[in-house]
């Protein structure tokens, strides 16, 4: 039982607390506000309701969406396709190769293990220009288009991924009891009938893990996809269709704050389902 | 049997993947995604055109509709503005064999195009117009679309009021005679100030940069004067007595400027409130006239839908002419569907074409054979100029790549905001060029 | 049983083969320069169809290799194409002329010897480490605070710790161009109404620099702050009840109990600040792209006032399409990213053993 707190530093803290709440929240009420203004009525009045209508929201919200330089429903959804199944991809593929390194002891597995965790600390600056060379060379190579293409950038992402993905899942499965597998083992599973039986299934809470970590990652990555779709290619993600928005309107800041809006919505709605299990799993991933 | 089932389940989303990879590297008519150059059996019915002037992008759909109505073939117009790094962005498309078949070029942006570009000598419209882009060789690689003119643009019926005559506005004294006068009358005229002059170094460098930087190297010059630019090349020179005097002028610029515009304003606002006549002049050139008819037309028609026009930057007595040229071309891209782009520039060149570029794109023809005005409000000013012989070029575009954006345009917002004066402005720039040809 | 093997076996066989032909098929028509649309769907089927025949194998003893294989293979694979080798190659293009495409010519340092005269780029990097401390300061005291306030007793800490870390959902770029309109519109119309000042924060170099400061904090102080809570929530409820009963102040509970115990949980506070304060591309771009003068560094005008590390990179690489030099100051970026990280471990490891 900790001491109960004065009426009066109750109030301040709550007075703290509260002044920092509007200012972290205040850049979301702004953009609120002034999707429901015309360009001219956000250059006039930022701060103010005056200017406000329903109608004026309905209309930039069809100019964003019908805009043919945006295209928000067909970046949604390319967001969406390369976000889910590059998650499905990391998580099938992350938890086998966790499972394998983590119960083959041999110096090989060993060293795969120390190149995926010492890969942790390239940053992407460093591979990046490179990366589209290879990708390309690969691409005419073989004839698969590795760029400007959903199955390539999913490629990347698994590549990318992989090394957090595989670190955490790893010291997951160690907490898993051996003893398990060995009765498994003993009732005549298979050896990869144990993973997708026995250990797959015990991954889940650390598979949420790395899917909100990866997910958070990977829907709103910039870089990645402006390099290797094109700043204003035809396959675009969310982030780059903004960028390419912002860019080709000199600053049109009805139709901008309202792209903004329309690409901020999805993760503010999943996180209010979801935001038990994205807080802990952001901290998880940061102390393990 | 549950093993196999998972195994299959993992096969059949790989198999999954394996069925994009294939349906996207297929040339299935959709030119832009794998396009690689080895695929070259691209169909023949969709060519992309890669337009770098944002105003005129619902124009050119209209003109891609028609195309397609006329011949089947459909282009795709993919339009980029202002701030974005157009050559950058094609580097992009380059690196990742996403290139378009036509796309925008001008001044040294051919020089990243070196041997990539369709020869389009043998061409019809070749023989109808002076300003197609011809490289050193000869070879004519660029075709130009519209033109476009560079000059101090200004509401008539504020200078009509204010009684100034723009016919006598082609010396520094008499500008700032003229902005004397007007700002005197502020308030009668209902300005907010007496210039719309926006130095913003991130997104409006180009305007800076480029555009008012252009008035350095050619003001006053024949067109085929290039003293100024070769001084440039040669190490990023500049002549200091003739930059002292651009300087004076930039101070001009800077001193009767709104100021809610001149450091921190936007392209958006400036042309807004000139268009709604809040400015007497605007220090932007006659691509505006898309802007005020088309995004600003309510506040131009509220404004009285005023008569436009232009006069010099004269930043030197004696300097006549407004910079004029066709500001970039649209260049074929050898490896892509060159026969179909070929065709789509001829047919742009006649009357069908020119009658959609001219009337709704409001493009200012280059050739000769064209009899479409285009309904722009500076379309007047601009034939009168170049009927009179005063006009000088564009030698600008022949600037180093990243000048305006990495260097000179932070120069003139630094100038603007008071951190520089006039002569440290001139060292300033002095510096900076050479930092830049120098790199 | 033994059909089940026999046919095992035939059904691997077959897969193996079909796998081969169609892998070998496909390479043969790559080296021969086919344009042939059917190329890259027949190696990867093939690549699937030497997989499946291996798993098909009948053969106990080598089954759990080769399950071993398959199952780190894709993974694996991924990481090889799109990490070690262009690390590779990147450290290697890094001491040539490349230019995006192709190389023409080994250069040696050249590159580097470049970088490190251009006063543009030692001040992205001075910048950065002045961001990066600014960063791993303030982030964490705000972060520690705000910890602190989401675990006392107050009403509605829900609330308050969502709206929060809110901002930390939200992408680099979209949030930028947020900010961009905050400072631009919004703090402009108050600045100049109360104090007629025209010019938005971020036309001016320190006050930009500032202002992406402020953004970064706004956008990364919620995270820390969960890392924080779920730090504090592990000490034992007992140790602070007895030092209540001791009668401690807040003030000495907290510098003498609360910091010490959780000094692990600064640590990785400290360094995830760090690295990720140095990587930052995103907001740099979006809010000023690197705009802003710097009046006289080490004698020269800069034009590049706020632009840091990662975003001197892109820019250098990707605008002034200078991939060779891009790469170096990339492969230079590494290198001190590597060395935070070596720094890390060690101290991580040091207070392990003290424990």
């Amino acid at each position: 039982m900790r001491t109960k707190m004065k009426t009066s530093s109750f109030v301040i803290l709550m007075a703290v607390g509260v002044v920092v709440a509007l200012y972290t929240l205040m850049p979301f009420f702004l953009v609120c506000i002034n999707v429901f203004k015309n360009a001219n009525g956000i250059v006039a009045n930022p701060v103010g309701v005056a200017g406000m209508s329903i109608g004026q929201l309905t209309a930039n919200i069809s100019n964003v969406v019908n805009n043919s330089n945006f295209n928000f429903w067909y970046a949604f959804g390319t967001s969406a396709l390369i976000t889910i199944i590059s998650l499905a991809l990391l998580a099938l593929f992350g938890g086998m190769a966790g499972w394998v390194i983590c119960r083959n002891k041999t110096k090989w597995s060993t060293a795969v293990y120390m190149t995926f965790v010492a890969s942790m600390i390239i940053p992407f600056q460093v591979v990046m220009l490179p990366l589209i060379s290879t990708f390309r060379d690969v691409g005419k190579f073989v004839g698969l288009s590795m760029l400007q293409s959903i199955p390539g950038i999913v490629f990347a992402y698994c590549g990318f991924g992989g090394a957090m993905t595989v670190f955490i899942l790893t010291g997951f499965v160690k907490t898993i009891p051996y003893a398990l597998e060995e009765a498994a083992s003993i009732d005549g599973c298979s050896y990869e009938g144990i993973y997708f039986h026995i250990i797959f299934p015990l991954l889940k809470p650390s598979i949420v893990t790395v899917t909100i970590l990866n997910g958070m990652w990977i829907w709103n990555d910039y870089l990645l996809p402006s390099l290797m779709l094109g700043q204003n290619g035809k396959v675009k993600t969310l982030p780059v269709a903004v960028q390419a928005f912002v860019g080709s309107y000199v600053k049109q800041w009805d139709l901008i704050l309202t792209a903004a809006l329309l690409a901020m919505i999805p993760m503010i709605i999943i996180f209010l389902i979801a935001q038990k299990q994205i807080m802990n799993g952001m901290v998880d991933g940061a102390v393990k | 049997m549950k093993k196999l089932f998972a195994l299959i389940m993992a096969l059949a989303m790989a198999v999954s993947l394996v069925a994009c990879g294939g349906g996207n590297s297929t040339p299935s008519g959709n030119t832009s995604s794998g396009d690689t150059s080895n695929t070259a059996a691209a169909s023949g019915d969709t060519i992309r055109l890669v337009n770098g002037k944002i105003e005129i992008d619902a124009a050119l759909k209209n003109l891609a509709a028609k195309y397609k109505e006329e011949t089947g073939v459909t282009v795709e117009i993919e339009s980029m503005g202002g701030g974005v790094d157009i050559q950058g962005t094609l580097k992009g498309y380059y690196q990742a064999g996403n290139m378009p078949d036509i796309f925008v070029n001008n001044g040294t942006d051919f020089d990243n195009w070196t041997g990539m570009l369709v020869d389009m000598k043998d061409q019809a419209w070749v023989s109808d117009t002076q300003a197609a882009y011809k490289d050193d060789s000869g070879a004519v690689i660029g075709f130009p679309y519209t033109t476009e003119a560079i000059g101090l643009a200004y509401n008539a019926s504020i200078l009509e009021a204010a009684g100034v005559d723009p016919a006598t506005l082609t010396s520094p004294d008499a500008i700032k005679a003229a902005f004397e006068t007007i700002d005197s009358k502020k308030a009668d005229l209902g300005l907010n100030a007496v210039v719309g002059y926006c130095a913003e170094a991130s997104s409006l460098y180009w305007s800076t940069g480029n555009h008012l930087f252009a008035n350095y190297i050619d003001g006053g010059l024949d067109r085929e004067d290039t003293t100024y630019i070769d001084l440039l090349s040669d190490g990023g020179q500049l002549d200091e007595a003739r930059m002292t005097d651009f300087a004076n002028f930039v101070d001009l610029l800077n001193q009767y400027s709104d100021p809610s515009l001149l450091v921190s304003g936007t392209y958006d606002q400036q042309i807004l409130n000139f268009s709604s006549g809040k400015y007497a002049f605007v220090t932007q050139g006659s691509w505006i006239g898309a802007t005020m008819t088309s995004d600003d037309a309510d506040a131009y028609a509220a404004a009285g839908n005023f008569k436009c026009g232009m006069v010099p930057y004269a930043f030197q007595a004696g300097q006549e002419n407004i910079l004029t040229s066709a500001p970039s071309y649209w260049s074929v891209f050898g490896e892509g569907n060159t026969e179909a782009a070929l065709a789509f520039l001829d047919w742009c060149a006649t009357d069908a074409g020119q009658e959609i570029l001219v009337t709704e794109a409001n493009c200012i023809s280059p050739f000769e054979s064209c009899t479409f005005v285009a309904n722009d409000p500076f379309a007047q000013t601009i034939s009168d100029y170049i009927s009179a012989g005063k006009t000088s070029n564009w030698h600008w575009s022949f600037m180093k790549e990243g000048l305006a954006q990495n260097y000179t345009g932070q120069v003139f917002a630094d100038f603007a905001a008071g951190n520089l004066d006039a002569a440290s402005f001139v060292s300033t720039m002095q510096q900076v060029c050479a930092a830049c040809y120098n790199s | 049983m033994n059909a089940n093997t026999t046919g095992k076996k035939v059904m691997s066989l077959a897969l193996l083969v079909v796998g081969t032909v169609l892998m070998v098929g496909s390479l043969v028509m790559d080296f021969t320069g086919s344009g042939s649309p059917m190329r890259g769907p027949m190696l990867i089927i093939g690549a699937l169809g030497i997989l499946a025949g291996m798993y098909f194998f009948p053969t106990l003893a080598r089954h759990r290799g080769i399950i071993n294989f398959i199952f780190l293979f894709p993974l694996l694979f991924c990481f090889a194409v799109t990490v070690i080798i262009p690390l590779v190659l990147g450290i290697f293009y890094s001491m040539t002329d490349w230019n995006g495409v192709k190389m023409n010519a080994f250069i040696g340092l050249a590159n580097y010897m470049t970088m490190f005269k251009d006063p543009g780029f030692l001040w992205s990097i001075l910048l950065t480490f002045l961001f990066v401390v600014f960063n791993m300061v303030l982030v964490n005291v705000i972060g520690f605070s705000l910890a602190l306030l989401c675990t006392s007793r107050l009403k509605g800490i829900g609330f308050f710790r969502a709206a929060y870390f809110l901002p930390n959902l939200i992408g680099g770029i979209v949030l930028g161009y947020v900010w961009q309109f905050v400072f631009n519109n919004v703090l402009v119309k108050i600045t100049a109404t109360a104090f007629g000042m025209q010019n938005s924060i971020l036309a001016n170099t320190p006050t930009a620099f500032a202002a992406i400061i402020v953004v970064y904090i706004w956008q990364y102080a919620g995270y820390i702050m969960l890392i924080y809570i779920n730090g504090l929530v592990t000490i034992p409820g007992d140790v602070l009840e007895a030092a209540a009963i001791d009668g401690a102040s807040p003030t000495l509970t907290l510098f003498q109990i609360k910091i010490p115990m959780i000094m692990s949980t600064i640590t990785i506070c400290t360094f995830l600040t760090l690295t990720s304060a140095f990587k930052q591309f995103d907001v740099n771009m979006a809010l000023t792209n690197g705009s802003g003068s710097v009046a006289n560094f080490l004698g020269n005008y800069l034009t590049n006032g706020t632009q840091m590390l990662a975003l001197n990179i892109y820019n250098t690489a990707i605008s002034k399409n200078s991939y060779a030099l891009g790469q170096a100051k990339a492969v230079l970026f590494f290198i001190i990213l590597a060395c935070i990280s070596l720094i890390q471990v060690r101290i991580s490891n040091s207070k392990e053993v003290e424990l």
